[in-house]
């Protein structure tokens, strides 16, 4: 159950973050959402999804509800809560720091 | 906010845990089937996507198990399965469970009923206002006279004085009773702090005689006498016939100079009355520090005005008068009898604490050495060391939660039960358990556990399980060598123990066996007493007298009765001042003090006591008679040595009258039965006729009866002709003999007790390790028996270990008890501190009893069968 190695550490949480960030999803559409948005490059794996899903609700960043999908099963939704949205906003400026950071040094070479 | 809402989040990991749980099995199966069905939407058989799925998400147990250490909750469920664990071990075995819980429970009880009532008793500050700053004279100076000149010339203490157990007849709606009170100045109350609850306390002015007089009364009396009848205040009460205006009502907790203390009047002041400002009257001072001031300077201060107070007497006073005179707090003072006893009680209950955490470590240790293999597995199995040691901290922790309640429990229990087991303790109202003695107590059980327990775990544990193949052979001597060690421990404060408990076995021996001089089986006594208005003058007391010994001698069954002004061995003072024939003073030395006791003619054989020579009271020596006296028989020898005392004279210092020796009778132990104080120089009997009470005073008499009668049918004989006379207190002499010594009799019960528990727990403690070394050895004691050893000398292998023990315990515990005994030195009497049969008694006891707890193992090791034993391998 490693972690993919072409995610960076940490990156999973903005992932999960942003995703849920415009409505709530359950977690195996976290997965595919991040999946079919980065055109099948972030493949998350459950083994790293579903701890990070609950470490990301113990530190009360995001909240869980449960209720039926559209298909009729019984699903836990996730969205952001208050202080996750601000949490959201902080790794969203720091990642760009971070890209930016690494684009400059990586044009410049 | 965001940690309120972790906080939530743990609490609810915590409290709902079932049913995360099962929303994270929902949650985990929910996934695996979307990934399913979307196999299935990309062409996939039903199988294919049901494979592919479940390989891809890998092991659920593990995933969830990922899932719930995110909650951060782990170690609180660790800790819970750990007591759930301990508890289900605990269970399994409840014979060493029981055991173990007893054990502590009891020496926990014992150590906080013993510790809280010493702590309430000795440091639990006075209730009155800075308690520190009272301050009382250890030293002969009493009486209104000393008390009023440091009343009025001291500058570093503001001093009052008080009388202290007064009793008086008072008079309450018909019925006549005897109250226990105090006179008191009328700045005690500001001394000491206090308000009435109700009313006021006594004015300066209410000290003068000839004012009308007034009394403050205790709650208990108001609640008792008055039914709380808040209309008390302005109430009259009859005191020996004077009535007495109630003015106040003290608080509840207000019990100076003594529990029991239902009234308080104030003295009265006549500087005219040179024998109430200098006679007999104990007024004792005691003070308030003033503010800022130090105890150096109170202390210069008393000293000099002891050398003032000194020629103010009327008569000469000794010189040695009031010289080392010391200032000591109150609170020091108040429980300076009570001390070495409290100190001796509470060590000797400390030992029985260590002597019973020692048992329940040897226990833990015996059990831990059988599951050794059982932990070496669960080891061998992946379980980190620190998780197993944890495992076993909590079992102990669970064991010691266990026997902690319960120890409460035996407390709680025991805490009602020991005023009546020392009732000679001050202080002992409202005993509860002391926050500060359980600590002390937990503190104590809890280095001991720690220190006996922990400390051969450890090391076991962190020598590691390398030896635990090779255990099923011997058991390596390390821990052999721990437990027996403690077991000598054990065994060493059970011998200081018996030690302590056979010195006081002895004294009360000794005590029970002191001649009193009194010899009067069936002989019962109580206290007489009557208003003045009986006494008015010597010759209506006299009648007075006269005419309660014909009423009491009538009542069926009495067959005689006897007056004297004292009953032997209640230790109240009966002291004169004398000056004796041939034996003259120097100017400034202390006179002669003899015990002075009053007598009717057929006292002496009433009570048994011979005559050595000349002649006892009769009839005829009566007021108008020579005035005589009989002396004791060591009176006679250490003021006549040559035999020449019949005829000599004696003269109270205070009076003009000599009285004529006429007669010498064999020595009583009046005062106690450990003899008088070192100031008493002898004993005079003079004849009650001679020595009424007369001129108004308060009647108090002792009375003895010869014959079987009740209380009962002795006051109603008095109800008719005598409403006003009260008969209190009516015993078998014997009884007031026993009672003298209550104080020895309740330590050495007590301290026989915490022995005995001692030695008991010590010896189940060298029965458990010798039977669990025997288990370890069977193989071992087979072989040898095969190889030809008999059975005798096996089971003597076993019984020497015992003896090897038991002995080095007796000599530790006796060089223990040679220290500590210097604590029961005050309690003791006719027994050396360092008795020879008492420090021989208690190891012999111990040397038997720890034998006689080896027998068992060592009977079962003789029996031992070498053919089962070398077939079992």
């Amino acid at each position: 159950m490693g972690k993919p190695s072409d995610l960076l550490q940490g990156t999973l949480d903005l992932l999960i973050l942003k995703t849920i960030s415009l409505e709530p999803v359950h977690g195996w559409a976290i997965a595919k959402r991040i999946q079919q948005v980065s055109n099948e490059v972030l493949l998350v794996q459950q083994g790293s999804l579903y701890p990070a899903l609950y470490r990301l609700e113990n530190q009360g960043w995001i909240q869980s509800e449960t209720r039926e999908t559209e298909s009729g099963r019984v699903a836990k939704f996730y969205s952001l809560t208050r202080e996750g949205r601000k949490q959201l906003a902080k790794e969203l400026g720091q990642w760009e720091r971070l890209s930016s950071a690494v684009g400059l040094v990586v044009k410049q070479a | 906010m965001l940690w309120w809402r972790r906080l939530q989040l743990r609490i609810r990991s915590l409290t709902e845990r079932d049913r995360l749980e099962r929303e994270l099995d929902q949650e985990l199966v929910f996934h695996l089937a979307e990934q399913k069905a979307d196999y299935e939407r990309q062409a996939m058989t039903a199988a294919e996507a049901e494979f592919r799925a479940r390989r891809e998400f890998g092991a659920l147990g593990s995933l969830a198990e990922q899932c719930r250490d995110q909650r951060h909750t782990r170690w609180i469920e660790d800790l819970l399965t750990d007591a759930r664990f301990a508890i289900r071990g605990l269970r399994q075995s409840p014979g060493f469970t029981w055991a173990a819980v007893a054990t502590i429970a009891l020496g926990l009880g014992a150590n906080l009923a013993l510790f809280s009532t010493a702590y309430r008793v000795l440091f639990r500050p006075l209730p009155y206002a800075d308690p520190d700053q009272l301050l009382e004279i250890a030293g002969p100076i009493a009486g209104v006279g000393p008390a009023t000149v440091l009343r009025q010339m001291a500058k570093q203490v503001e001093w009052a004085g008080y009388l202290p157990n007064v009793e008086r007849n008072a008079q309450l709606g018909g019925g006549a009773l005897r109250l226990r009170t105090a006179a008191a100045t009328w700045n005690l109350a500001g001394v000491l702090g206090v308000q009435p609850a109700m009313g006021r306390w006594f004015e300066e002015r209410e000290e003068s005689a000839g004012r009308h007089r007034v009394a403050v009364i205790s709650q208990r009396m108001w609640r008792e006498r008055f039914s709380s009848d808040p209309g008390v205040l302005g109430r009259r009460i009859l005191l020996d016939e004077e009535p007495y205006e109630i003015i106040g009502v003290m608080p509840a907790w207000f019990t100076f100079p003594a529990a029991g203390t239902e009234l308080w009047v104030p003295i009265r002041y006549d500087p005219a009355d040179i024998s109430y400002l200098w006679g007999s009257y104990n007024l004792l001072p005691i003070g308030r520090l003033s503010n800022g001031g130090s105890m150096e300077a109170a202390q210069a201060e008393l000293s000099g005005l002891i050398q003032r107070i000194r020629p103010m007497f009327p008569w000469r006073m000794p010189d040695q008068w009031g010289v080392g005179a010391a200032l000591v707090r109150h609170q020091t003072a108040l429980v300076s009898n009570a001390r070495p006893k409290l100190i001796a009680l509470a060590a000797a209950s400390l030992f029985l604490l260590i002597i019973a955490c020692g048992n329940v470590s040897n226990l833990l240790l015996a059990r831990w050495i059988r599951r050794e293999r059982e932990f070496a597995t669960r080891e061998a199995l992946g379980a980190g060391r620190g998780r197993l040691l944890r495992q076993l901290v909590t079992e102990n922790l669970v064991l010691a939660g266990v026997g902690g309640v319960a120890g409460i429990a035996v407390a709680l229990g025991l805490l009602p039960v020991l005023p009546g087991l020392v009732p000679d303790l001050p202080r002992l109202d409202g005993l509860a358990l002391e926050p500060r003695a359980a600590v002390l107590v937990l503190f104590a059980m809890g280095m001991t556990f720690g220190v006996l327990s922990l400390v051969p775990m450890f090391r076991t544990f962190l020598l590691g399980a390398r030896s635990v193949s090779t255990a099923r052979m011997t058991l390596s001597r390390r821990p052999a060598r721990v437990s027996l060690s403690l077991a000598g421990f054990q065994l060493a404060l059970a011998t200081a123990l018996l030690i302590g408990a056979g010195l006081m076995a002895r004294t009360l021996w000794r005590l029970d066996n002191v001649d009193s001089g009194i010899r009067a089986p069936g002989v019962l006594t109580a206290t007489v007493s009557a208003g003045p208005s009986r006494c008015a003058t010597a010759a209506r007391c006299r009648a007075f007298v006269e005419d309660l010994t014909a009423t009491l001698g009538g009542v069926a069954g009495v067959q005689s009765v006897n007056w004297s002004n004292g009953t032997p061995l209640v230790k109240r003072q009966s002291a004169m001042s004398v000056a004796v024939q041939d034996h003259p003073r120097p100017p400034g030395a202390p006179a002669f003090v003899l015990w002075h006791l009053t007598a009717t003619p057929g006292y002496f054989p009433a009570l048994g006591i011979p005559l050595r020579s000349g002649r006892l009271f009769t009839e005829s020596d009566t007021a108008r008679a020579l005035p005589v006296a009989i002396i004791s028989e060591s009176t006679a020898q250490r003021f006549w040595p040559d035999g020449s005392a019949i005829g000599k004279t004696i003269r109270p210092v205070s009076g003009k009258v000599w009285r004529t020796v006429v007669g010498v009778v064999a020595d009583v132990a009046h005062y106690s039965l450990a003899g008088f104080p070192s100031w008493v120089d002898g004993v005079q009997y003079v004849p009650l006729n001679q020595s009424m009470p007369g001129s108004g005073n308060v009647v108090q008499l002792s009375i003895f009866l010869q014959g079987a009668v009740t209380a009962g049918v002795l006051e109603g004989a008095l109800r008719k002709s005598f409403p006003d006379v009260v008969l209190s207190g009516l015993a078998p002499l014997q009884r007031v003999r026993r009672e003298s010594v209550a104080d020895r009799r309740s330590t050495m019960w007590l301290l026989s007790g915490l022995a005995s528990m001692g030695l008991l727990l010590g010896s189940v403690g060298v029965y458990g390790i010798l039977t669990q070394r025997f288990a370890q050895r069977t193989r071992e004691i087979g072989i040898r028996l095969a190889l030809g050893a008999t059975t005798g000398s096996v089971a003597v292998t076993v019984l020497r270990e015992a003896l090897v023990v038991a002995a080095m315990g007796s000599v530790v515990g006796i060089s223990a008890a040679i220290v500590l005994t210097r604590y029961l030195r005050s309690l003791l009497f006719g027994v050396a501190e360092h008795d020879l049969a008492a420090f021989l008694a208690g190891p012999v006891v111990l040397i038997v009893t720890a034998l006689l707890a080896a027998a068992l193992p060592g009977l079962r090791a003789a029996r031992v069968d070498p053919a089962t034993v070398l077939r079992a391998e």
